[in-house]
C-alpha cells in the first residue's frame, strides 16, 4: 500500500527526495510510461515522490544526493528513455548488444586493473569486477552485471497477474518466497482479499525458513572466505538440513510457489508436528554452530575491521537488511512496516555497530535465533487449522507497492493493473539495493579480502538484473 | 593408468541466466551430504582442467560470448551438461524474448540434467553419466 503520493516538477525531484531522505530510507525507484517514482520506507508505511517524464525537461538526478540510487535512475534511463539532469554515472546499465559499458577505472603511476568475471572460479553467478589495484590496495572497484538481465518486468507486461506466480518466484532462487510474498501482497492488496489468519502465520513460518537457510549458508561462507573449511561444510551441512525442512513444510528445497496469491500453495506444513520435531533439532544444531564460530579467535580476528561499511556511507548507498544493521541502521521492515503475522507479533531487531563482515555475521546470527523463536510461536497459533486460499480476482485497475524484509533486507514489488492486466511490474530487490556497498566496503582493502568482504554481503545476481 | 583415473572429473560450471537455484545444488555438492571429492571430482577453478562443463540458465545475451569462449577453452575430450529445465530450453522462462533458446541447447549439451531446480543427487548422477560418457570416448 502507498500511504501518500507527492507529485513534483521533474526539476524538483531531487529536492523532494532530500526531504524524504530526511524522513525515511529510499527503496529505489522505477518509471512507467508516463512517469518516475521513488518509494521509501516511512514509519506509517511506503510513501512515493513522482514526476512526469516529459523529453523536453529532464529530472533532477537523485543518485546526486543519494549515490545509492544509481542503478535505478541509469535503469529508468535505459528502458524507459527517462531524461536526467546532472546523473553522476550517466553510462548506460544494461547490455547493448550483449556487451556492458566500459568499467570506470582508476588511473596513475603503479595502478593495475585486474578483471574479475563474468565467468568465475568457483560456482557463483555472472557480475564483473574491475578491480583498480595500486600496490595491495584497491584504489576503485567498478562492480557490473547486466549478464543475468532477461528482461523479465517487460516479459510480465500485459500478462494476467496470476499468469505469472510460478515466473515470480523463480525470478531468483534464493529469495524466492519473500519476493513471492510481496508479489501476493501487492496483488491482494489491489484486489482488496483479505488472507486467512492461519494462512498468514503459514507465510510466516515459510518466510523465516528462507531466512534461515540463507543465513547459515552466508555464515558458512564467511568461514570458507576466511580460510576455515571445517566452519564451511558445517555450514554447508546445516543448509541441507534447513532446505530438506523447506522441501518438507513448502514442497520444495527453495519454497518455489509456497507462497502464492490468496494464501500459500497446496500441500504446505501438512506435517505440522513433524516439522516442529525438526525445527526444533535444527536450532539446537545452528546455536551450537553459532557458538563454535564466534569461539573461533582466528576466524573472529579475521572477520573483525575487514569490509567496513560505516554508518554514513550505509545511509547514502540506501543500503538494507542485515549489510544495513550491520552498520548502525536499526531499519528491519518487519518491525518498520509490519505485515501480514508480524503486525500482530512483533519481530526483535538485530543492530550492530561495527560495520565490517564480524558486524553483518553477528547480525545474521542474532536474526538466526530470532527466526526460530518466530516459527515456533508461529506454528503454535497456527494448531491444526486449515490453510484455505481465498479467491483472488484482479479487478479492472489498481496500483500497489508491497514490501518485505527477505534474508538479505527490503523486498519490494510495485505493481500496476490496467484492464485487469499488468501494465507495469517492477522488483526492487534488497541485492539489487546493496551491491553498491559491496564495491564501496571492498574499496581501500587488498584483493585478497575481496571475497570475504563479498561474502559476508553474499547477495544474488538473477533479483538485480531480472 | 589412464582407466584408473578416467572417471575423475575437472568440473566447470557456467551460469547463463539461471535464476541461482542450480546453483545453490551445484554448491551443495562441495558439501558433507552429497560430496563430490568421493566421487574423485572436483569444481575446476580454469576451463584448462575441465572435463565437465555443466551449465544452468536460459542464456542471456550478455553471456552468450564469454560463455563459447569458456567452453572453447576446455580441452578435448569434453562433456557440456545441462543442468536444470532453463537449460534444457523447457524452463518456465522458454519463449521470453529476453533469453536464449536455453545455455544446454544453445551450447551443444548431450547430458540433461532436468529439474527446476535438480536436486543435488540427481546432478551427481548426470555427472556420473557424464564420466561414462567420456570414458567411452576414450
Amino acid at each position: 500500500m502507498i500511504e501518500g503520493e507527492l507529485r513534483v516538477a521533474p526539476a524538483s525531484l531531487r529536492a523532494a527526495v532530500a526531504e524524504r531522505l530526511q524522513r525515511g530510507a529510499a527503496l529505489g525507484a522505477y518509471a512507467t510510461r508516463s512517469a518516475v517514482r521513488y518509494l521509501f520506507l516511512e514509519e506509517r508505511g511506503v510513501r512515493a515522490v513522482s514526476a512526469a517524464v516529459d523529453p523536453d525537461e529532464p529530472i533532477a538526478a537523485a543518485s546526486q544526493i543519494c549515490p545509492g540510487l544509481s542503478w535505478d535512475e541509469r535503469e529508468m534511463a535505459d528502458e524507459f528513455g527517462v531524461a536526467f539532469d546532472g546523473l553522476p554515472d550517466p553510462r548506460r546499465f544494461r547490455p547493448l548488444d550483449g556487451l556492458l559499458p566500459e568499467p570506470i577505472v582508476a588511473t596513475g603511476t603503479g595502478v593495475t586493473q585486474v578483471v574479475v568475471g563474468p565467468v568465475h572460479a568457483g560456482i557463483i553467478e555472472p557480475g564483473r569486477f574491475t578491480f583498480s589495484s595500486g600496490g595491495e590496495t584497491i584504489a576503485h572497484l567498478d562492480f557490473q552485471i547486466g549478464y543475468a538481465y532477461r528482461a523479465l518486468e517487460r516479459s510480465f507486461a500485459h500478462a494476467d497477474p496470476l499468469a505469472i506466480v510460478s515466473r515470480v518466484a523463480r525470478i531468483c532462487g534464493a529469495c524466492s518466497a519473500s519476493r513471492s510474498l510481496a508479489y501476493a501482497m501487492a496483488l491482494e492488496s489491489i484486489c482488496e482479499a483479505r488472507i486467512s489468519e492461519p494462512a498468514a502465520f503459514a507465510r510466516q513460518i515459510l518466510a523465516e525458513l528462507e531466512r534461515v537457510y540463507n543465513h547459515v549458508f552466508d555464515l558458512g561462507v564467511c568461514a570458507s572466505a576466511a580460510g576455515w573449511g571445517f566452519g564451511h561444510t558445517a555450514g554447508l551441512q546445516l543448509k541441507e538440513r534447513a532446505q530438506r525442512i523447506c522441501e518438507q513444510a513448502g514442497r520444495h528445497r527453495f519454497l518455489f510457489d509456497a507462497i502464492v496469491p490468496g494464501g500459500v500453495g497446496d500441500g504446505v506444513l501438512e506435517d505440522r508436528a513433524g516439522l516442529r520435531e525438526r525445527v526444533n533439532g535444527l536450532a539446537e544444531a545452528v546455536d551450537d554452530y553459532v557458538g563454535t564460530l564466534f569461539d573461533n579467535s582466528s576466524l573472529v580476528s579475521r572477520w573483525t575491521k575487514t569490509g567496513i561499511l560505516d554508518d554514513d556511507a550505509a545511509l547514502a548507498l540506501a543500503v538494507v537488511g542485515p549489510a544495513h544493521r550491520g552498520s548502525g541502521g536499526v531499519v528491519d521492515v518487519r518491525d518498520a512496516a509490519p505485515y501480514g503475522a508480524y503486525r500482530e507479533h512483533p519481530v526483535a531487531v538485530a543492530c550492530e555497530e561495527g560495520g565490517d563482515a564480524l558486524a553483518r555475521c553477528r547480525v545474521k546470527a542474532a536474526e538466526l535465533r530470532e527466526s526460530f523463536r518466530i516459527i515456533r510461536s508461529a506454528l503454535d497459533q497456527l494448531g491444526g487449522s486449515p490453510l484455505a486460499r481465498v479467491p483472488i480476482v484482479a479487478p479492472e485497475h489498481g496500483d500497489a507497492v508491497a514490501v518485505v524484509e527477505g534474508p538479505r533486507g527490503a523486498e519490494t514489488v510495485a505493481l500496476t493493473l490496467a484492464a485487469s492486466s499488468i501494465e507495469r511490474v517492477h522488483f526492487i530487490s534488497a541485492s539489487y539495493r546493496n551491491w553498491p556497498a559491496v564495491a564501496h566496503a571492498t574499496t581501500g582493502g587488498i584483493i585478497p579480502d575481496a571475497p570475504l568482504v563479498n561474502k559476508s554481503f553474499n547477495l544474488c545476481y538473477a533479483c538485480a538484473d531480472r | 593408468m589412464m582407466a584408473t583415473f578416467a572417471r575423475s572429473l575437472g568440473i566447470r560450471h557456467l551460469v547463463c541466466g539461471s535464476c541461482n537455484g542450480c546453483e545453490h545444488e551445484m554448491n551443495a555438492l562441495a558439501g558433507p551430504d552429497y560430496d563430490l571429492t568421493q566421487d574423485g571430482w572436483e569444481i575446476a577453478a580454469s576451463p584448462r582442467h575441465a572435463d565437465v562443463i555443466t551449465v544452468t540458465g536460459p542464456m542471456t545475451d550478455a553471456m552468450r560470448v564469454p560463455a563459447q569462449r569458456t567452453l572453447e577453452a576446455v580441452p578435448a575430450p569434453k562433456i557440456v551438461v545441462a543442468v536444470g529445465d532453463c537449460a534444457l530450453g523447457c524452463g518456465v522462462f522458454a519463449g521470453n524474448s529476453g533469453s536464449g533458446d536455453g545455455a544446454g541447447v544453445e551450447l551443444g549439451a548431450t547430458i540433461a540434467v532436468p529439474g527446476c531446480p535438480p536436486a543435488p543427487a540427481a546432478i551427481k548422477d548426470g555427472l556420473r553419466r557424464a564420466a561414462a560418457a567420456l570414458d567411452e570416448r576414450r
